[in-house]
């Protein structure tokens, strides 16, 4: 579904992802894994459109959309919910909602309302009230809400577990395994490594811009020396 | 009585004052940009109201034809000056703007002449006697306009998809865009709403003065500035609450403070004490 082919990509003359090769089939969970500053965040918003290609491809069900507007892109079927969640903080989360919806006709509104709702109930609770004053696991819930509103195929997720208590983090991994079931592709940024292994199909591991390890989430658990390289996992 | 009679003239005065701050701080709100020639768009649309109602002696024609077309020329105004210096630092747009604004003074001062023009027959000049106070036809048409354009911006801004888009663009253009929203389109639309009203706003004066003359924009630029940082720079509905404060304070200010303060620099007085107490202004979240 999402094929990466050698991208650098970075800001200014800054490169921050250099050469770097992935591919995303159709209804798997992939995890991108690495410390702070090592790429991941970059890599996910260049293929939302945020952050420039340098150099490389990037392919969405067969289509070159390295150089393809933002606004066309979740017209594609790519979605994001972003770092620090970026919500529309004065409006309701309601209107957050219908704005995950904005490139969809307007009847997918209510239909699509309701299908994320009954994922993430608590923000019918909190439907009417503004962005700005939920707490960090509901603002979490509606900026996947307001992603999964645009019907994505591929939805991304950045940093899912950072800032949020482990009753959230549940709630939200949750979350995802039903939208797995529900045949949604998922690319996750993760640094919490050992909620990330439990769910993704396969991983990436990213350090200083270049992929140090690719394979099978099931495959980066057995493998000792990437543990104790990479994942900082506790072995038993 | 006076007390009313001052209340319903500041009133009618921050309405005019809310119609041109409006377009000043949505400007600011999506773009950063302290649009000063936005007053220069107020004085074009009190000449255009004018020479329109001349041309066919409809009033409403002029107002209408007024706004549509100033709207247009915010628009303009966006592409041209605006657009290419996005990218540099914001001192650079203010200078273009200030810039601007004195070129449009000189280009009225060309065309229609240095002591301005005026209706051939003055609309709306009949008085009504409301509860013992007095106020002419246009007044009350001012009020009204202001009343109107405020709701419906709010209840658009509300209730509307691209109303609602417009507001997530000024809070995050680049998440906007994420999920579909043009923002250049957004900025197109806030420039000709923003210039419209303003439009409006010079159509009234006009009338209420009979006269629009090149610098009729000056007093008002600068204290629209003020307007919206006492209101909250992008905050709109901080704007209209600032707008009818210094209305009102002027109208009482100018009565009971004439000895010590003069008018125009009510709003600045009002302004300083605000920023002392609230550096961000009155209903800002900073």
């Amino acid at each position: 579904m999402l094929h990466l082919e050698k991208v650098s990509c970075g800001y200014g003359n800054l490169t921050v992802v250099e050469n770097l090769s992935l591919q995303i089939s159709k209804g798997e969970i992939f995890a991108l894994i690495g410390a702070n500053g090592a790429g991941k965040s970059s890599t996910i918003m260049s293929i939302a459109g945020h952050v420039k290609v340098k150099s490389g491809k990037i392919r969405f069900k067969g289509d070159d959309i390295t150089n393809l507007p933002i606004t066309k892109r979740v017209r594609l079927g790519i979605a994001i919910a972003p770092e620090g969640r970026r919500l529309f903080t004065d409006m309701t989360v309601n209107e957050n909602l219908s704005m995950g919806c904005y490139s969809l006709p307007k009847n997918r509104l209510s239909l699509n309302r309701d299908k994320v709702l009954k994922l993430f109930p608590r923000l019918d609770e909190r439907i009417e009230q503004q962005a700005a004053t939920l707490s960090g696991g509901e603002q979490q819930m509606l900026a996947i809400a307001r992603a999964l509103m645009a019907e994505p195929e591929l939805l991304i997720i950045d940093e899912l577990s950072l800032g949020l208590m482990p009753k959230v983090i549940d709630l939200c991994y949750r979350a995802i395994s039903t939208l797995k079931e529900q045949g949604v592709t998922i690319l996750l940024v993760e640094q919490n490594t050992t909620r990330a292994l439990e769910v993704a199909d396969r991983i990436c591991v990213l350090e200083s811009g270049r992929d140090v390890w690719q394979g099978t989430a099931k495959g980066a658990g057995n493998d000792p020396d990437l543990i104790k390289a990479y994942l900082g996992l506790d072995q038993e | 009585m006076l007390f009313f009679d001052l209340l319903v003239q500041g009133l009618l005065q921050g309405g005019i004052y809310a119609l041109i701050a409006i377009g000043l701080t949505l400007v600011y709100g999506l773009l950063r940009i302290l649009h000063v020639a936005h007053a220069g768009l107020y004085t074009l649309g009190g000449y255009i109201a004018i020479l329109i109602t001349n041309a066919t002696g409809s009033f409403t024609l002029g107002i209408t034809v007024s706004m549509v077309s100033v709207g247009f020329m915010g628009m303009v105004i966006y592409r041209l000056i605006y657009q290419p210096i996005l990218e540099k630092p914001p001192f650079v747009a203010l200078i273009a703007s200030i810039g601007l604004f004195i070129a449009m003074e000189e280009i009225y001062r060309i065309v229609f002449g240095a002591y301005g023009i005026t209706f051939a027959d003055a609309p709306l000049q009949g008085t009504l006697n409301i509860a013992g106070i007095y106020l002419r036809h246009c007044e009350i048409g001012a009020l009204l306009l202001a009343a109107l354009l405020i709701t419906s911006l709010s209840l658009f801004t509300r209730y509307s998809r691209i109303g609602i888009a417009w507001r997530a663009t000024v809070t995050d253009p680049g998440m906007s865009q994420s999920f579909g929203v043009d923002v250049i389109k957004v900025r197109y639309l806030n420039f000709f709403i923003g210039s419209a009203m303003a439009a409006g706003a010079g159509s009234m004066v006009a009338v209420m003065n009979n006269l629009v003359e090149p610098t009729m924009g000056s007093v008002p630029s600068y204290k629209a500035l003020a307007i919206i940082v006492l209101g909250g720079l992008g905050n709109v509905r901080g704007t209209v609450i600032a707008a009818l404060i210094i209305g009102v304070a002027e109208a009482f200010g100018t009565i009971y403070l004439g000895n010590i303060l003069d008018r125009d620099s009510i709003a600045f007085a009002l302004l300083i004490l605000v920023l002392m107490v609230k550096p961000t202004g009155l209903f800002s979240k900073g």
